[in-house]
């Protein structure tokens, strides 16, 4: 008997006092009752025995994580591997993805409802009908890097970046703009990635600017041309709401302000929007032409670099991008034939994973508004580190699979993970590596 | 002609003559009539596992610890029970009837009598002996328990001695008349007072010490006075009556802590101080804790030890009846019973939930979980079989969780091999104090691998090490010159064809007991030789490695193993149910024989022997539970007496520089080697530059210097006068890192060495064939250094000449410095491995590289893990084409870069130096399955399947 579909993940969220479930989202098929009830009463049979059942993984990369919030809801991620391919021991690697989807998950759930109500739990009837305007985001959550906009925020946990080729005067426009909406908070998205923000929104916790662009892309997918959203901020204020105004300039791009109860939105739109970004209306054009590559047309990329991430480790961005794969006819096809966008996107994800699982150190920026006994049992408490295990410092690793070969690299300032096809020799994966980051950080100045 | 090794040999004899003598050696251990001395080991259902300590090695360490006078903690003595029994059985030892023709049926029936004997002893003899009762050596240990006894009586003081009894010989014992055993064996001489005729019959006279005999033990510990008298003998009382009886008890080489009532006539004073604070101070032979770890003491010290770190292991049972009024009735198996872990006990509902909601959520078995306890993450692993499920817990801070699933894997198949099942191995009751001791070895080695370890080891094996390398399904493999391997391996055949008089059917006409299915060698750890398939091989070494024999053989420390048990090959017990059932129709023809097998495996000094033995098939079927048969014992000991004549050839070998070479880390970074080496830089031109110039970013240039360079017995291009400068300069050196790679050149002239391996082949034409296909700048240096590489092959075309020329540094890194690390080696299909040896990392001391070692191991423990995965997907390629590759896919070459800074770095004002190094793991699969893992410094870019491919030129299989 088997009762997921293989590859899926399934979310299930509990009260965790009295396991009442709130919601189950991800699968098709739901889990039954009784399955759930033993699954939150394992965890809780253990708590009272003064252990904590962190996770548990099958021999088909079957994986189960639990977790509680707030000491009120409980969260468990089921993936069930289902081809027994994946990861059969590849231990850790799919850990980090749920437990980051877990963490996700909870944040979104504060960003729209609010802290308290959540820690408070007065009404679950009423909690269980609030939470279903989370639906959306969290199956957007769910779906992960198999989304469209091919996004690695989520997992990283680093704000996915586009640079834009004319920053300055949209990071000009973007201030002005903000001002102008009685707020400090303001970002500029096309498509789906933060061409600029003000300082401020920066400022944000990762995790927060992370979310709130999964929130922005949803409400854009909507297709509205504006909107205004009560948001919480999981860390920032997770028990005040703020209001989040966005705008459609042009399709694929997004303007964003995090305000107060002023100015109202028929006024913003009205009155601000034209006013500021009319005359910025080619360098949008510009930046939307930059497309799904995020980088700029100054910055040329080596021609044997199929997919890249890097990451800016002081500021917590990211920039990432996947070549479009030109099928060169001229060429016969090879033995090896190059892996697919959808497919570069996903190892490039799994490598990252598996990169930080076992060598890099996670960036891991604590929310100071947990509870110590709660911090006691996120992050790295409960997942093994790996890395603590070596005596000296990894900087660079590579894997060389069947389809691609992964390249990553760290220095103070930067992580970049590249993918590149079979046929760069193995020795040049590493001038591959150097010189593209210092072609991306000396043109652009990420 | 061949036999260089052993030199009372003569050239000019031929094979067979060596036969003869190998036959006679056996013939004499066939006839002499010696009872073998772990007879009364043997258990009641045949097992036995007897150690003895070399007496060298006993002796030794005791007069080590006379001289430092330290404190006594561990104190051997023979338990009275144990000494009365055996004395209403009146035994006799050794036995002196010569009886060289005996009839063999005979003297087989008279074995099995004897053999019963201890079973029957056994029975009472349970109860004393603590939680495990393992059949241990008649050395038993028991901490301060007569401590008490000096106080109270002042006269009293105890002296320990070590008595040999073999050293008397086969002849009878000598005649009371003549001092008998006390006199003999201890060397204290005592007259029986004049009155009386007849010694032996008196009423039970004190023992007084009338004298003692020169170099005997008595004299030689110094404490025992004339005219003391002798009162006890480890703790049993002796009078003149029972004196012979009692020593006569003592089986082997062995402690014994004699009781003497000291005549002190200077008074109470006096005495008083020679007696409380001498005999207190009797040292203990420091005897390894493995060692006693393996003779079943100590363990329940160790454990407490281990005590506050969470583990546990315990086999449930799946099937709960909920009727059933006993409160933990699902617990079938657990250990250890301490407080942490009880509370993983405590949560065991949570095993037993998961692993039955597990596989109907996912459809997959479970196969690890994780909690916190206390702070502490707990890696749980799981194994179901049929209704029931071993679960064991580890600290992850020992075992990650990447190697979890190997750890878990080798422990049931240990068990299985042990005990066909796991069902039979935790159903059994009586079986419950030897998985005690089992599962006490395994969480020792996991979490307290140094306590396990001499102190005399340079680097104690950290647990990456252990969990790499006892976790590759290969045995430590040392390549030997081949014609060293060859005269190995024709006395490994030739024991295994059984041909020797004793063993053959027509000698009696009745059926063998045993078949010898192969066997395997290994010397001091390292696997030489071996004739057995490779599972069983793996079997083989799975029981080893739980038991530490590998280590232990390591050390000069074994005077004779036996160990004799059933064991049940994965391969031969487990498939023929299934394989016959079904092939019986399908294929008629040859079929495995459902027969019994039994391990032996035999130690002497360095070597280890292990012996797989098939009861049944063309055997005669074995009834019951047969314990060690002495002829098959006996025959195993020949051949490794036969094989102490290659030690020197095999010492060599070990003895011989590193091949290929390897680098010290700490050569590399710049600092450490000024530092270290500021004093000798200044009177060596040679140290200076080295410790001046070697920079990652110069060093790919640094061949074109070559005068620092040829220290790393890389390319010296130019002619001598700079080698010899490079010689004067590191020999007047022979401390620090740098002393270790130029202390090996005694034999620095290449004629000598060329005539000593003149067969030998350097591994530069391979290098050079494999660089040839990449256009690698591997070139081949000139041969100054001679570094032996033993090839398996002769390459048959070359000349004298080329020979010559090819005659060059083994170097498997490409570039003109040598960068190479360390590396390990695995021939998946053979189930070898091979990697520096201990000695070769021992030569290169330094601070960094142990580090850079255990960073090694702990990264291959991730890389290997990488490989893991992709490797079932590989199986199931075929069928599973179509669908979608989930996760990384399979991966055949992974590496990571590791930067490395000296410890301590106090300069304020300066960046601490740093070190860059790769380590690459990389799968082959053609030609032939290979996995290999090398650690190199970063200054040349390497191709790890050239190394590989260098690298197994090596291999002499």
């Amino acid at each position: 008997m088997m009762l997921q579909q293989a590859g899926s993940v399934q979310l299930l969220c509990l009260t965790a006092n009295s396991g009442v479930p709130l919601f189950t989202r991800g699968a098709s098929k739901q889990l039954p009752f009784s399955i759930i009830g033993s699954l939150n009463g394992v965890h809780m049979f253990g708590a009272g025995q003064g252990v904590v059942l962190a996770g548990c993984e099958t021999d088909r990369g079957g994986r189960m994580v639990w977790r509680v919030f707030q000491d009120s809801v409980m969260l468990i991620a089921v993936s069930s591997g289902g081809q027994a391919q994946q990861e059969g021991g590849g231990a850790g690697q799919e850990d980090l993805h749920l437990r980051r989807l877990l963490e996700n998950v909870w944040n979104c759930m504060v960003l729209v409802l609010g802290q308290d109500e959540l820690a408070s739990l007065r009404n679950v009837e009423r909690l269980k009908r609030d939470l279903r305007s989370c639906y959306r985001l969290i199956d957007q959550l769910l779906e992960g890097g198999q989304g469209q906009e091919g996004t690695m925020g989520d997992l990283t946990h680093c704000a996915d970046c586009l640079l834009p080729p004319n920053a300055t005067l949209l990071q000009e426009g973007l201030d002005g703009f903000t001002q102008a909406a009685d707020s400090e908070f303001g970002c500029l998205m096309i498509h789906g990635r933060i061409a600029t923000a003000t300082e401020k929104w920066w400022r944000l916790a990762p995790q927060e600017v992370v979310l709130l662009s999964v929130l922005a892309r949803s409400l854009s997918l909507s297709g509205s041309a504006s909107c205004d959203t009560p948001v919480f901020l999981p860390q920032g204020s997770p028990t005040v709401a703020h209001r989040l105004l966005r705008f459609q300039l042009l399709p694929g791009a997004d303007v964003c302000v995090l305000c107060g109860p002023s100015p109202t939105l028929h006024r913003a739109e009205n009155e601000l929007v034209g006013c500021f970004w009319s005359p910025l209306l080619e360098a949008l054009r510009g930046s939307l032409a930059v497309g799904e590559r995020c980088l700029p047309g100054s910055v040329t990329l080596r021609p044997d670099v199929l997919a890249l991430l890097l990451i800016n480790r002081e500021s917590r961005r990211s920039v990432s991008c996947v070549k479009a794969i030109i099928t060169n006819h001229s060429h016969p096809p090879s033995d090896h034939p190059l892996p697919s966008k959808a497919r570069c996107w996903e190892l490039l994800r799994l490598f990252y994973t598996f990169t930080t699982t076992r060598y890099f150190p996670l960036e891991e920026t604590q929310a100071p508004a947990l509870t110590p006994g709660e911090k006691a049992q996120c992050g790295d408490s409960l997942r093994e580190d790996f890395a603590l295990g070596f005596s000296h410092q990894p900087l660079q690793c590579y894997l060389v699979t069947e389809e691609c070969k992964c390249f990553g690299l760290q220095t103070a300032q930067h992580q970049l993970y590249l993918l590149t096809p079979l046929s760069v020799p193995t020795f040049a994966l590493r001038s591959v590596a150097t010189q593209t980051l210092s072609a991306v950080t000396l043109a652009t100045g990420f | 002609m061949m036999f260089n090794i052993a030199t009372d040999r003569g050239t000019s004899r031929s094979i067979s003559g060596n036969f003869e003598d190998f036959d006679s050696i056996r013939r004499v251990l066939l006839y002499s009539d010696l009872e073998p001395e772990w007879l009364d080991d043997v258990q009641k259902n045949g097992e036995l596992f007897y150690l003895e300590l070399s007496e060298g090695e006993e002796e030794a360490a005791l007069a080590q610890a006379a001289a430092n006078n330290g404190l006594s903690t561990n104190r051997v003595h023979f338990s009275e029970k144990e000494v009365e029994i055996i004395s209403e059985e009146c035994r006799k030892r050794p036995d002196g009837t010569p009886t060289k023709a005996e009839p063999k049926l005979k003297r087989l029936a008279r074995i099995l009598r004897r053999k019963r004997q201890p079973s029957q002893r056994s029975g009472p003899d349970g109860g004393a002996k603590d939680s495990s009762s393992l059949p241990t050596s008649i050395l038993k240990n028991q901490v301060g328990q007569r401590a008490g006894l000096v106080v109270q009586q002042q006269q009293l003081k105890e002296v320990c001695v070590y008595l040999n009894p073999k050293r008397l010989g086969s002849c009878s014992p000598p005649p009371p008349e003549r001092g008998g055993l006390l006199e003999a064996l201890l060397g204290v001489v005592h007259r029986p007072s004049w009155g009386q005729g007849d010694p032996v019959g008196g009423r039970g006279e004190r023992i007084a010490v009338h004298g003692l005999v020169p170099n005997s033990p008595a004299i030689k510990c110094a404490q025992i006075l004339i005219g003391d008298d002798l009162v006890a003998v480890d703790d049993v009382d002796v009078t003149t009556e029972n004196i012979e009886r009692v020593l006569s008890c003592i089986p082997g080489p062995t402690q014994v802590k004699l009781t003497l009532v000291t005549a002190s006539p200077g008074g109470p004073g006096e005495g008083g101080v020679d007696v409380s604070s001498a005999p207190r101070l009797r040292p203990a032979p420091p005897v390894s804790q493995l060692v006693r770890l393996l003779w079943g003491e100590d363990t329940v010290e160790l454990q407490m030890s281990i005590g506050h770190i969470p583990h546990i292991v315990m086999y449930l049972s799946l099937k709960l009846d909920s009727d059933s009024p006993l409160e933990e009735q699902e617990i079938l198996y657990q250990y250890p019973v301490s407080e942490a872990s009880s509370q993983l006990k405590g949560v065991r509902g949570i095993f037993l939930t998961l692993c039955d909601m597990l596989e109907n959520v996912t459809g997959g078995q479970i196969v690890s979980s994780s909690l916190l306890l206390s702070k502490q993450l707990v890696h749980v692993g799981y194994w179901k079989e049929s209704n029931h499920l071993l679960v064991i817990g580890l600290p992850a801070e020992r075992v990650p969780l990447l190697s979890l699933q190997t750890v878990v894997g080798g422990v049931v198949r240990t068990l299985n091999v042990m005990y066909g099942s796991l069902g039979s191995a935790f159903c059994q009751v009586d079986h419950a104090p030897r998985l005690d001791h089992f599962f006490c070895l395994f969480f020792q080695q996991l979490i307290h691998p140094s306590r396990l370890s001499d102190s005399s080891v340079a680097t104690p094996p950290d647990v990456s090490e252990t969990l790499f390398l006892y976790g590759l399904p290969a045995v430590r493999w040392l390549t030997l010159p081949p014609e060293i391997k060859m005269e190995v391996d024709t006395v490994l055949s030739d024991f295994e064809s059984s041909d020797f008089g004793e063993m053959s059917e027509d000698f009696y006409g009745m059926r063998r007991l045993y078949v010898t299915l192969g066997s395997c060698l290994f010397y001091k750890g390292y696997l030489i030789a071996n004739h057995l398939p490779k599972e069983d091989l793996l079997d083989v070494c799975l029981y080893c490695q739980h038991y530490c024999l590998l280590p232990l053989a390591a050390e000069q420390r074994v005077g004779q193993l036996v160990i004799w048990r059933e064991v049940f090959p994965r391969h031969r017990t487990q498939n023929p149910q299934t394989q016959t059932n079904n092939n019986h129709r399908t294929r008629p023809g040859y079929c495995q024989p459902q027969g019994r097998y039994f391990l032996l495996i035999v130690g002497l000094r360095h070597f280890m022997q292990c012996v797989l033995l098939e009861a049944g098939g063309c055997a005669s079927p074995a009834l019951g539970a047969p314990g060690p048969d002495c002829v098959y014992v006996d025959q195993v000991k020949a051949t490794l007496l036969q094989l102490e004549g290659l030690d020197v050839g095999m010492e060599e070998r070990l003895a011989a520089p590193p091949a290929p070479c390897l680098s010290c880390a700490d050569w590399f970074l710049p600092s450490s080697a000024r530092d270290r080496l500021d004093t000798m830089a200044a009177s060596s031109p040679v140290l200076s530059k080295l410790a001046g110039a070697v920079k990652p970013s110069s060093s790919a240039q640094g061949g074109v210097k070559g005068v620092g360079r040829s220290l790393f017995g890389g390319g010296a291009r130019r002619p001598s006068p700079q080698r010899s400068q490079s010689d004067s300069g590191s020999e007047g050196q022979p401390e620090g890192g740098v002393g270790g790679q130029t202390g090996l050149s005694p034999h620095s002239t290449p004629d000598s060495a060329r005539k000593l391996d003149g067969r030998r082949d350097s591994l530069g034409s391979g290098g050079s064939d494999g660089s040839g296909a990449s256009g690698s700048i591997f070139k081949i240096p000139k041969m100054k250094h001679p570094n032996p590489f033993y090839l398996g092959t002769l390459k048959k075309s070359l000349t004298e000449r080329e020979t010559e020329e090819m005659y060059h540094t083994i170097k498997l890194t490409s570039g003109a410095e040598n960068t190479l690390f360390h590396y390990v080696l695995m021939e998946t299909v053979q189930g070898i491995f091979i990697a520096p040896t201990h000695r070769e990392l021992a030569q290169l001391s330094g601070s960094i590289h142990p580090r850079l070692i255990r960073n090694f191991h702990h990264c291959c423990l991730s890389i290997r893990a990488t490989f893991q995965q992709s490797l079932p997907s590989r199986v199931r390629r075929g069928t599973d084409r179509p669908q979608r590759t989930h996760g990384l896919g399979p991966v055949k070459e992974h590496g990571v870069l590791f930067q490395c800074k000296p410890e301590n770095w106090t300069d304020q004002r300066k960046a601490a130096p740093t070190m860059t190094y790769w380590v690459i793991g990389r799968m082959l699969l053609e030609p032939i399955p290979q996995e290999f893992y090398v650690c190199f410094h970063d200054s040349v870019a390497e191709v790890p399947v050239e190394m590989a491919f260098r690298l197994s030129f090596g291999l002499a299989l």
